[in-house]
């Protein structure tokens, strides 16, 4: 089965009632309410290939969890269609159901009051899996996620990096090949985080799982994602690899450079500024949207001038996105 | 609903069973308070039998039926069918979110959510009152009159879990509805155990047309002591109680399916 997700034109619209400000406003808005249509999603087009894994990103409230609701059967689109490994999610919940995990960070899906492994049991029912197989996928798991340290207590009493081990554990233990994460690792301590970021790479590497994650991490985004989407109020504003998110956005490389000659006259460099100069340091920042790469403004501060020492700053992902963020804004 | 289902349920309920088991104060406590619930009917079957020879033209051994009736039904609604009520909380902490990603019914797993114990309670008081209104009843017993209490119980719990799915699905919408199913609960309680022929005429007509308490347990009580002609309602359509459960119930199942279609989720 391909486990690929196609997204055409997805928007989903709520009706919600405008409050209006103060006592009065309340008392208005009960007699007279005023109702206004928002989009949540407007219009989303992209595609996710089998066995990749893709990073959903956006601000708060740029719409990541109303598309992964569509993707997932939670929620109807007002429009547009979406197919999950074939499946129209909306439309056969329960036969998409079949084919995806899912983890949504802020909450289980287990049974509160169960152990750990006794949900595991009830899930291998749900999902008709065979006992032989369900055994060796939990071992498998275990080592991976060293769930049997806890396992055997309820999930009330568990951690959250406990709960959300268990959560991912039980989203995947019946194969499926498309898996949703909705910010897994929210919350969770440094050690935690990476166990789950290794799991993660392991089913995407090992076992050819598409995955469609959303996450405020970019450490995580960084260590997993080959390619992202980035949404803001609801519209798609951006589709490709890190590598080239990185070539658009990430232009606030600084050049340190210290000069041989002290006083030496600096003349102008195509697409690079002088930031900032004192006496043999120097300090080089791109010039406009036509900057070059860190890598030409290097090359061209060296063969201009005769420089003792250099070294560059990159911008990490964050400013990155930081960057592709208010770039949406303004667009 | 296949076998696999059934064997699926099963032991959901059996490890939901043992979890609160575990929690022995816990377990008492709601076995407790799910008699204590019903102290008002207990009061009420106490008095009219002590104190009454009848009520509103009804001897008080028949009027014992009403609330052994209706007990009995909203025992078995709550240990089968009454995790609908208070739906609206599951709503807003987003577990029907995680139902709708499970490939079984909504319906079913907000059904599995927890065991009810407090149902142990309801149904101890309710089968100890039903073997007393059948000590003291008049009646002959016959096969037929046994199958048509049998009916009316199984129909009052499908038309009390009716009216809950009903609420269920305007928490779907508005989770405030949660306390429409608390107002429904109260109401159900106070007069669901009376001959509703003692209230005024329009209480009566709202209890059977608007809210239809009446075919709980009042109806096929009356049917069953003979007192179906003198309802106010046609003798057929009282003594269609359990049909009607069943239909609303078909019909709640059905408003169930679309309101979950147009489910806009915690944040709609």
């Amino acid at each position: 089965m391909s486990g690929s997700i196609e997204v055409r034109g997805l928007t989903r619209t709520f009706h919600t009632t405008v409050r209006r400000p103060g006592f009065g406003g309340a008392l208005r808005s009960l007699v007279n309410p005023e109702r206004v249509a928002k989009q949540a999603v407007c219009d989303i087009t992209f595609d996710v290939a089998a066995g990749e894994l893709l990073a959903l990103l956006g601000p708060n409230g740029a719409g990541k969890s109303t598309t992964i609701k569509m993707l997932t059967g939670i929620l109807t689109p007002t429009s547009g269609e979406a197919r999950v490994a074939g499946v129209v999610p909306y439309r056969e919940r329960e036969r998409n159901a079949r084919n995806i995990g899912a983890v949504f960070g802020q909450r289980t899906q287990l049974w509160w009051d169960l152990p750990v492994r006794e949900s595991f049991a009830i899930l291998r029912d749900i999902y008709e899996v065979p006992n032989v197989e369900h055994a060796a996928r939990l071992r498998e798991f275990d080592d991976l996620l060293d769930l049997s340290s806890f396992w055997d207590t309820r999930v009330r009493h568990l951690s959250l990096g406990q709960r959300v081990r268990s959560d991912l554990a039980a989203a995947l233990l019946h194969d499926p090949p498309v898996v949703f994460l909705d910010e897994p690792t929210i919350g969770m301590d440094v050690v935690v985080k990476e166990q789950v970021r290794e799991f993660l790479r392991n089913q995407v590497e090992e076992r050819g799982r598409t995955v469609l994650l959303t996450t405020h991490d970019m450490t995580e985004v960084e260590r997993l994602a080959e390619r992202v989407v980035l949404i803001n109020h609801g519209r798609l504003v951006l589709d490709g690899t890190l590598g080239e998110i990185r070539r658009r956005f990430g232009s606030t490389w600084q050049v340190r450079a210290t000069l041989a000659d002290p006083h030496a006259v600096l003349g102008p460099l195509p697409g690079i500024a002088l930031v900032r100069r004192e006496g043999p340091q120097v300090v080089f920042g791109p010039d406009g949207s036509g900057a070059p790469t860190v890598h030409q403004a290097l090359k061209a501060v060296i063969e201009r001038y005769e420089v003792s020492d250099i070294a560059i700053d990159e911008a990490d992902l964050e400013d990155v996105m930081r960057a592709a963020y208010v770039h949406a804004e303004a667009g | 609903m296949s076998w696999r289902a059934l064997r699926i349920m099963w032991r959901i309920t059996r490890l939901n069973f043992r979890a609160q088991l575990e929690y022995r104060a816990e377990f008492l406590m709601d076995i407790a308070i799910g008699a204590i619930w019903q102290v008002s009917v207990i009061v009420f079957a106490t008095v009219l039998l002590t104190r009454f020879t009848g009520m509103g033209g009804w001897d008080s051994s028949d009027v014992l039926l009403i609330p052994a009736t209706r007990m009995l039904a909203h025992g078995l609604f709550v240990l089968f069918l009454g995790r609908m009520h208070g739906l609206g909380r599951s709503i807003q902490e987003g577990r029907i979110d995680a139902y709708l990603l499970r490939p079984l019914p909504v319906y079913r797993q907000v059904q599995l959510e927890f065991f009810p114990t407090n149902a142990i309670g309801d149904l101890t008081v309710a089968v100890g009152l039903t073997v007393g209104a059948l000590g003291r009843s008049h009646l002959d017993w016959t096969a037929g009159r046994i199958a048509y209490l049998v009916a009316a119980i199984v129909g009052g719990m499908l038309l009390e879990a009716a009216l809950f799915t009903v609420v269920a699905c305007g928490s779907l919408r508005f989770p405030a509805a949660d306390y429409w199913g608390r107002w429904l609960e109260e109401l159900l309680g106070t007069f669901g155990s009376y001959p509703l022929n003692v209230l005024p005429r329009a209480v009566g007509g709202f209890l059977t047309y608007g809210l239809p308490l009446a075919f709980v347990a009042y109806f096929p009580a009356a049917v069953l002591t003979g007192h179906g002609h003198t309802t106010g309602a046609p003798y057929w359509l009282a003594a269609a109680s359990p049909l009607l459960g069943v239909g609303a119930y078909l019909g709640a199942r059905l408003l169930w399916r679309w309101s979950l279609g147009h489910y806009t989720g915690v944040n709609g």
